[in-house]
């Protein structure tokens, strides 16, 4: 069956502990991988501060990650992070080649300078 | 003013080129929250194009990486003046 590349973050609530952290991400992974998807690569942020408040909550736990899998496998994970209480948003998006060109530039730090200054400020985080 | 090139508020203008055509963009990325907020006013509206001179292609994939970013509280839908 053919498989789409595709993109995933999500918001945890952040009241949970570490350990409940890790459970829904592997949760989340393992999902996908039962639905016949591989995940690429997780990138946990960690607790930030959100811009607004979502369920009277004003930071989350972000979570992006990468991943490979079938179109029909997206409406089953998505109908599952729905039903669960403890992820607060979920945004998945299809890669086009155009993103996956970026995706590409991104993972090797060539990314195209639009502004001299926001790159150093994008370099900062990186060392975080 | 448009076809007065010595008007006073000429010069106020940013610069008239895409930046994003300049730099070879081909996607901008929802989560480059210090280059969006850049093309955003201070109550987090998105900039016209004819203020920041973006093309149209890139302004369409702008606002669109701008709307992700608000659905997942990375910047604000609205920020108050008033601080």
């Amino acid at each position: 069956m053919k498989k789409d590349f595709y993109e995933m973050t999500y918001i945890l609530n952040p009241v949970l502990d570490d350990e409940k952290f890790s459970e829904l991400v592997s949760l989340v992974n393992k999902l996908i991988e039962d639905n016949g998807g591989e995940v690429v690569d997780v990138d946990e942020w960690g607790v930030r501060k959100l811009a607004y408040d979502i369920d009277k909550k004003s930071t989350g736990y972000y979570v992006n990650m990468y991943f490979n899998a079938p179109a029909n496998a997206i409406e089953v994970v998505e109908r599952n992070m729905r039903i669960n209480d403890d992820i607060m948003r979920y945004l998945t998006m299809k890669y086009d080649p155009k993103m996956l060109r970026y995706y590409e530039l991104r993972k090797k730090g060539d990314l195209p300078v639009v502004f001299e200054d926001v790159d150093e400020e994008n370099e900062d985080n990186d060392d975080e | 003013m448009i076809n007065n090139p010595s008007h006073p508020k000429k010069g106020h203008l940013k610069s008239k080129d895409c930046k994003f055509t300049k730099a070879g963009v081909e996607y901008i990325d929802y989560k480059q929250t210090e280059l969006l907020e850049r093309f955003m006013n201070d109550q987090g509206k998105i900039l016209p194009r004819r203020v920041t001179g973006t093309s149209a292609r890139h302004q369409r994939m702008l606002s669109r990486a701008v709307k992700r970013a608000r659905f997942l509280a990375l910047i604000p839908y609205v920020t108050e003046n008033m601080r």
